[in-house]
């Protein structure tokens, strides 16, 4: 699947920031046109999230985190062995809470590297050291649809 | 305005390439192992998996390399009968996990490996996903405890399969070189039935089928070695003859088999020389003699 920008005929980028889906089956990609900036969403319903979390792919590109081993595993397993769930968020120096840690495992798998991005970024820019449900849901009102 | 074919890249996402790298991680450690053998049965409680602990107990007494995928997700047993302390830590690096050790230095890696606790249930955290996205999880659940394990050099890789025959066409395509596969039934009609179809399966996959094992074809009575018939049932022997596969072993139930290695040791290891025994160690010349270059 390609994406193309009518009025410029230029190929749409997958937008790896700025994005920060709800923990939820239902979840949405953007694109962006580099020239004119224009951006659409692609819209998924359950069944397609689901399948393209199963791939193991990570849209945007394959992350430090994403290539580790039994990244799907690892993160599907409802009951898992610690070692297994702490190939969770733990790039830079930003403090997670449990909620916070919770509720980033629970984005899908193939968008859930750009969300952090985009959380830790906010964080970042706000001068935040600790992110937490609340900056989640602030996050998530910002550039959330 | 520009086509499909016009287009580089999908977006920035790079999926092909995401996917051709899943394969060539694949395949780097499939490269490391020599054998790879799945061990199947049509029905379940025909005592597949103490078999394919017990061959591998067989192999290592010989001095080979031996690991074990325990693919049996729902069920998985081979923590268990192979000694395995279930509150190990896992070991993790960037290229993998480090499989568990059970007893003769087998190397194995399964679902209970992962787990918490002995009793936690594989369990995925989409509760609600209907069977077809079950089965997509599971698949992608046997291609990461293959590519994600950290095996090293194996001479051989058993494949415990769970019970039917759903997923060895997963196991065909993630490992094209698989010799082939051993079938375990019983000497009951209901079971032979069932295999008889997993036979079919195979044939039609083009999977090689090694053998047909004949288990608990007999009670052995562990004081006074006098053999007796467990199973009312149809000829094992006749079965693999009709369905022209090799019949490469006949083993008696012994039932100190079955118990829980405590002592980190297998049946085979501690009874060699019992009847059983001897029957296992046949049964694995003969899957030996199957495979080219052993
Ligand atoms: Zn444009």
């Amino acid at each position: 699947m390609k994406f193309l920008c009518i009025p410029c005929d230029e190929q749409m980028q997958t937008q790896t920031d700025g994005i920060m889906p709800a923990e939820s089956k239902n979840i949405s990609l953007k694109f962006k046109c580099p020239k004119c900036d224009h951006s659409i969403a692609m819209l998924t319903n359950k069944f397609e999230t689901e399948f393209v979390s199963k791939i193991g792919v990570e849209m945007g590109g394959k992350s430090e985190v994403g290539s580790g081993p039994m990244s799907v595993v690892g993160t599907q397993l409802a009951e898992g062995k610690e070692e297994l769930k702490n190939a969770a968020p733990t790039e830079s120096d930003l403090e997670w809470t449990d909620e916070a840690k919770a509720r980033i495992q629970k984005v899908p798998f193939f968008v859930r590297n750009m969300a952090k991005k985009t959380v830790i970024n906010y964080a970042l820019e706000k001068g935040i050291t600790t992110i937490d449900a609340k900056l989640m849901d602030e996050v998530r009102e910002k550039v959330g649809m | 305005m520009k086509t499909y074919e016009d287009l580089a890249g999908d977006g920035g996402s790079n999926i092909v390439d995401q996917v051709v790298s899943q394969r060539e991680k694949l395949r780097g450690r499939l490269d490391k192992i020599k054998h790879k053998i799945s061990i199947m049965s049509g029905k379940g409680g025909v005592g597949k998996s103490s078999m394919t602990a017990n061959i591998a107990g067989c192999l290592a007494d010989r001095g080979f390399k031996v690991g074990i995928l325990d693919a049996d997700l729902n069920g998985p047993s081979m923590c268990q009968l192979l000694g395995i302390d279930n509150k190990e830590k896992l070991n993790i690096d960037k290229e993998g996990v480090d499989p568990s050790i059970g007893a003769l230095d087998i190397k194995v890696m399964s679902m209970d490996s992962l787990l918490p606790s002995p009793d936690s249930p594989v369990m995925w955290t989409d509760d609600g996903a209907s069977a077809v996205w079950v089965s997509t999880m599971e698949c992608t659940a046997l291609r990461e405890l293959l590519a994600d394990t950290n095996w090293g050099e194996l001479d051989y890789l058993l494949i415990d399969m769970p019970p039917g025959s759903d997923r060895i066409d997963n196991i065909r395509d993630l490992i094209p070189e698989l010799e082939g596969v051993v079938e375990v039934t019983i000497p009951s009609a209901l079971s032979q039935h069932i295999v008889s179809k997993s036979i079919t399966k195979n044939n039609n996959l083009g999977v090689k089928i090694i053998g047909l094992i004949e288990n608990m074809a007999s009670y052995i009575c562990p004081h006074c070695d006098e053999e007796g018939a467990l199973f009312e049932g149809d000829d094992v022997k006749e079965l693999s003859e009709k369905k022209e596969i090799p019949f490469i072993g006949r083993i008696p139930f012994d039932p100190r088999i079955s118990k829980k290695s405590q002592s980190g040791k297998l049946f085979f290891n501690d009874f060699k020389d019992s009847i059983t025994g001897k029957a296992i160690s046949q049964a694995v010349d003969n899957i030996l003699k199957s495979i080219p270059n052993t």
